[in-house]
């Protein structure tokens, strides 16, 4: 085809027109587009406003935040100090080179335990903290516990796993003044509990007596920001109800001082029931991968809810995409607002470089 | 002079040893090691206040807390149960710290909803729970001319309507012969031990929930005994009095009466304003009802000493006195066990209203005998008493709450 001069320029020309009008046409889509998403977050916005306006009013629906003006369950000046929250980061996976692991437990009967801010009760304890500390292990290698009893009664450790019938701590009771070390190679690999099983059981756990053990693959699991989280109860009145549900023995300590994770931070979550109701721990805004009992290296389901029964346990992996407050809590809602709730605060990735120079092992509130 | 000192010095040696003792014992305690096992605290819930929400201000619950225990008390915490418990946030004034005997009042900003049951629980700081249980939530009434004129127009319905009804009975009464004089005055003084022991009933229940220090027992029979003596001595003086000026003695035991019964009302108004001010009552207007009908007697009662004396004109006012001595304190009675509940003050005042009550009773007899020459061991008049006995318990059926 054969195109002279003037054809180009009324080709031209005429692209010229049509340009100018597809232009037109097109900033005309966009405003319309632009006005009505404006209009639909002026929607929105209005809404927010509409939120504050009655917000004073309506606080008390809203859950206990840090530091807003409607933080609850603690009265001024009697929330938990930071020194006092429980550390909920597990000691870290043993090296594979040690072979045997070696720990000291004592046992004291006259601690005063804060349940919740301001509220003290008197517990027995594995080294004066309740839950005990950590016990973390590697499956084929030796574990040596050394129990000192330091109170007036008999106690033991039952540990869950698999043992001797002689080192199972039912029928060796550990006498007021006594030492017992329990030996035994751990295995399998998984979360498990500790406690006392001196009689009456129920007495002797739920005083305090209880723990969480880690005992870990031959190979390392993926290395991750760990969390080790004991769900339990307190019964001050022993009416058979419980007055207080906590993570890690302290009702809402993890409200008051929020856990810090990071945007894309890989987070395993070790969790255990030691109450004598179900469980049902649940992380907002977010899916996990399960592992039951600890016992497998891949993940069965991806859920955001599961139910422990009495005295089972899990591993919970995940990691949040987008910075934020993210409620964990027990999905029981009693529980929930008898003090089994925290948050996870998420910061976006630039603040956890400024964090890592700051601080080798980041952990919430003091140590343990 | 020298025995006027020893006198004294004889009363002040034992006071100034036990002085010392005491000094001593406090310092020292004494060689006695007694140490409670657990802390031992004890608070009352002396009224609890639900209050709805007012513009950017939320629902509130009130509750006003005295530590009735041997120590003072620190509040920690603080939750609500509805199904089930949940911590929620308060705040305390003056101090979370109550001193023995010292009240203070904790607000906790739940957003109740009108008909629930709600369940209040305080912790102290060594983890022990006072628990408080209110059946059915209901905003607590707030003083305002209105909702005074409501809990003045119950006292009138349930108090001064009925006794001038009863009174009204009067013309009905005079035509009655001397037999059945006696069994209506029999009837009365039924109608009243039944109105006192139901008192007497009432007060010990409620002196159950009194706390410890206010030994409850102990202000029934402080309440009884200055009503009854009270009464008793008011009565001889006046009668000896009147005996001095050879007047007639029947308009005085009417009054006597009212009097006994306006305390009665008192008490009896306390009780009803303050259940309806908790929400407690159920079937409001059934035990309106019911009420009506119960004090309706107690008009006839008021009377009755006086259905033979001679009537001028004017003594016809005295009729209008006897019944708002009667009935008006009922209006006081509901309108301060609506906005000023006191359950001491309720036990103290249903006990001296028995006490007034059983006084009259006595005083009725005694006319009975003095001035009719009634014997009271008569078929007619032992018949009056338990129909009197009779007609209380049928109506009283009404007002179980």
């Amino acid at each position: 085809m054969r195109i002279n001069i003037d054809n180009k320029s009324a080709l031209r020309r005429e692209f010229l027109w049509k340009g100018i009008l597809g232009l037109g046409v097109l900033t005309a889509v966009v405003a319309v587009a632009l006005f009505r998403w404006g209009g639909a977050h002026a929607g929105v916005r209005a809404a927010l406003e509409v939120a504050q306006d009655t917000a004073p009013r309506f606080a008390h629906h809203r859950p206990p935040t840090k530091g807003s003006e409607t933080y609850q369950y603690a009265y001024p000046a009697r929330r938990l100090p930071a020194e006092a929250v429980y550390d909920p980061t597990p000691p870290p996976p043993t090296p594979r080179n040690r072979h045997v692991h070696e720990y000291e437990l004592v046992i004291t009967e006259d601690v005063v335990h804060e349940v919740a801010p301001g509220v003290h009760m008197p517990a027995w304890a594995f080294n004066g903290k309740v839950p005990g500390p950590v016990l973390r292990g590697r499956e084929g290698d030796l574990m040596r516990i050394k129990l000192i009893n330091r109170g007036k009664l008999p106690h033991t450790i039952h540990f869950h796993g698999i043992h001797p019938a002689e080192m199972d701590g039912v029928f060796e009771l550990v006498p007021p003044g006594g030492e017992f070390t329990y030996e035994f190679v751990a295995r399998p690999y998984g979360v498990f509990p500790y406690h006392c099983h001196s009689m009456p059981t129920n007495q002797h756990i739920h005083n305090g007596l209880y723990g969480m053990m880690i005992i870990d693959p031959r190979e390392d699991r993926p290395p991750m920001r760990e969390l080790a989280m004991v769900m339990s109860a307190f019964d001050l009145d022993r009416d058979g109800e419980a007055d207080f549900y906590a993570w890690n023995g302290k009702a809402f300590q993890y409200a008051d001082h929020p856990i810090e994770l990071t945007v894309g931070e890989k987070v395993r979550m070790y969790v255990m029931n030691i109450f004598e109701e179900p469980m049902a721990p649940h992380i907002h805004g977010n899916m996990f991968h399960l592992i039951r009992s600890g016992t497998s290296l891949k993940p069965q389901e991806l859920t955001d809810v599961l139910t422990l029964g009495i005295a089972e346990r899990a591993i919970l992996e995940f990691q949040y995409d987008s910075p934020g407050p993210y409620m964990f809590q027990c999905h029981l809602t009693e529980h929930m607002e008898l003090g089994l709730m925290g948050w996870f605060q998420v910061k976006p990735k630039a603040e956890r470089a400024a964090r890592s120079a700051s601080q080798a092992h980041t952990t919430t509130g003091a140590g343990n | 002079m020298q025995s006027k000192w020893t006198v004294w010095a004889s009363f002040l040696l034992p006071v100034l040893l036990l002085g010392v003792l005491l000094i001593w014992f406090w310092h020292s305690t004494g060689g006695l090691r007694f140490e409670a096992p657990a802390p031992i605290e004890a608070v009352s819930y002396e009224r609890v206040v639900f209050l709805p929400s007012s513009g950017t201000v939320p629902e509130r619950i009130v509750a006003y807390i005295r530590n009735v225990g041997p120590g003072p008390v620190t509040i920690a915490h603080v939750q609500v149960r509805w199904f089930s418990r949940a911590s929620w946030d308060f705040s305390i004034v003056p101090s979370p710290t109550i001193p023995r005997l010292g009240t203070v009042q904790v607000t906790i900003p739940y957003p109740w909803t009108e008909g629930e049951p709600y369940e209040i629980v305080l912790f102290s700081s060594n983890g022990i729970p006072f628990v408080h249980e209110v059946a059915i939530a209901t905003a607590t009434p707030q003083w305002s001319a209105r909702s005074f004129g409501q809990f003045a127009m119950l006292g009138i319905y349930v108090g001064v309507l009925p006794v001038f009804l009863g009174i009204l009975w009067l013309p009905f009464l005079r035509q009655l012969g001397q037999r059945a004089y006696g069994f209506l005055l029999s009837l009365t003084i039924g109608l009243l031990v039944f109105i006192g022991v139901d008192a007497l009933a009432d007060a010990l229940e409620q002196a159950e929930h009194l706390p410890g220090p206010y030994q409850g027992v102990a202000v029934i029979v402080i309440g009884v005994a200055v009503s009854l003596l009270g009464l008793y001595a008011l009565s001889r003086a006046i009668e000896a009095r009147q005996q001095a000026r050879g007047e007639e003695m029947s308009m005085t035991i009417a009054y006597l009466v009212a009097i006994g019964i306006g305390i009665h009302n008192l008490g009896e108004g306390l009780a009803i304003g303050g259940a309806y001010a908790l929400g407690e009552v159920a079937t409001g207007a059934l035990l309106i009802i019911g009420f009506m009908i119960h004090n309706l007697t107690e008009g006839v009662a008021i009377v009755a000493p006086i259905v033979r004396s001679e009537f001028g004109t004017g003594r016809w006012r005295h009729l209008i006195w006897l019944g708002m001595l009667a009935g008006l304190p009922t209006i006081l009675g509901t309108s301060m066990g609506a906005f000023a509940p006191s359950p001491l003050l309720a036990v103290l005042f249903i006990s001296i209203g028995a006490g007034a009550v059983f006084q009259v009773v006595l005083e009725i007899a005694a006319q009975m005998r003095r001035e009719h020459g009634l014997a009271f061991a008569q078929p007619a008049n032992v018949s009056g008493f338990l129909l009197g006995l009779a007609v209380m318990y049928a109506t009283g059926l009404f007002i179980t709450v």
